[in-house]
């Protein structure tokens, strides 16, 4: 009995621990390239991967069909991927390239302020891990890899 | 009988000569040159990669050099499988050559103004 209630105790601790990690996502409105609004607020009930990328870096380039995939093949269990650009960007070359790619998911001009909402660092691509409750979850540095998406993604499409 | 006594000693020796040849024949060290790194940033790519890669020990990452110096298992990870890694982040892995020849176009070209990560 008292060993149940010592492991109780741990996993109240443990949860109440995860609770004071997690932050809610700040509110965003940005426009999307489309001409758009894209606030974060529209996609409360799903789980979002705010992508902050840039069409001169290689890995955020590298990394966009993978995201592509991703919005396709989990759309339906409520994955919603938003893209930020970071500057300098011009509207048109965005739209020129994300059109290239087939980019299927908004994408939004974001600016050095947007991406220091979620993160004082400038590594790029950065993918934040947003629940359906809003909260971030996870910060991703780097192209994601698959394990990652495994790990810190697809437990939350439950 | 002297000899009898030998012989399974020398065999001994020789076994773990082997063995001590074998697993020093699976780990290798390699440099590989790579095009289009400006920036910390840019090799913090590269090297999450390549340290995700199966077989990879020990991974420096150089932007300045334009190099990645790498220790594997050659067992389990070939040199074309990790520049095929380094592909794969966007970045080209390049032989030696024309690894020090900078193309403008490429990451930071245009972030020069807002970022200071350009090397030149």
């Amino acid at each position: 009995m008292k060993r149940i209630t010592c492991i109780a105790a741990l996993l109240l601790v443990a949860t109440v621990a995860r609770a004071q990690d997690m932050r809610k996502a700040p509110a965003l409105a940005l426009k999307s390239v489309e001409g758009r609004s894209v606030r974060l607020s529209d996609y409360k009930g799903k789980v979002v991967l705010l992508n902050f990328w840039a069409t001169w870096c290689p890995p955020c380039r590298a990394e966009m069909p993978d995201l592509v995939k991703m919005q396709h093949d989990y759309a339906k269990r409520g994955l919603q991927v938003v893209g930020v650009t970071y500057p300098p960007e011009t509207v048109r070359r965005v739209r020129m390239f994300a059109r290239r790619l087939g980019v299927n998911y908004p994408v939004a001009l974001g600016t050095k302020e947007t991406k220091a909402l979620f993160d004082k660092g400038e590594t790029l691509p950065l993918t934040v891990v947003i629940d359906r409750d809003g909260n971030i979850r996870d910060t991703i540095e780097g192209i994601m890899l698959p394990e990652e998406f495994e790990q810190k993604v697809k437990p939350l499409l439950k | 009988m002297r000899r009898n006594k030998v012989s399974p000693l020398l065999g001994v020796l020789i076994v773990l000569s082997l063995g001590v040849v074998s697993a020093s024949a699976a780990t290798k060290t390699t440099t590989l040159h790579i095009e289009g790194m400006h920036c910390k940033m840019c090799s913090a790519s590269v090297s999450k990669a390549l340290k995700a890669t199966a077989g990879v020990e020990k991974v420096e990452v150089s932007f300045e050099k334009g190099i990645a110096v790498v220790r594997y298992d050659d067992q389990k990870v070939t040199e074309a499988k990790l520049r095929e890694v380094i592909n794969g982040t966007g970045y080209k892995a390049v032989e030696e050559k024309t690894a020090g020849v900078k193309t403008r176009g490429d990451c930071c070209a245009e972030m020069a103004a807002t970022i200071d990560c350009c090397g030149d």
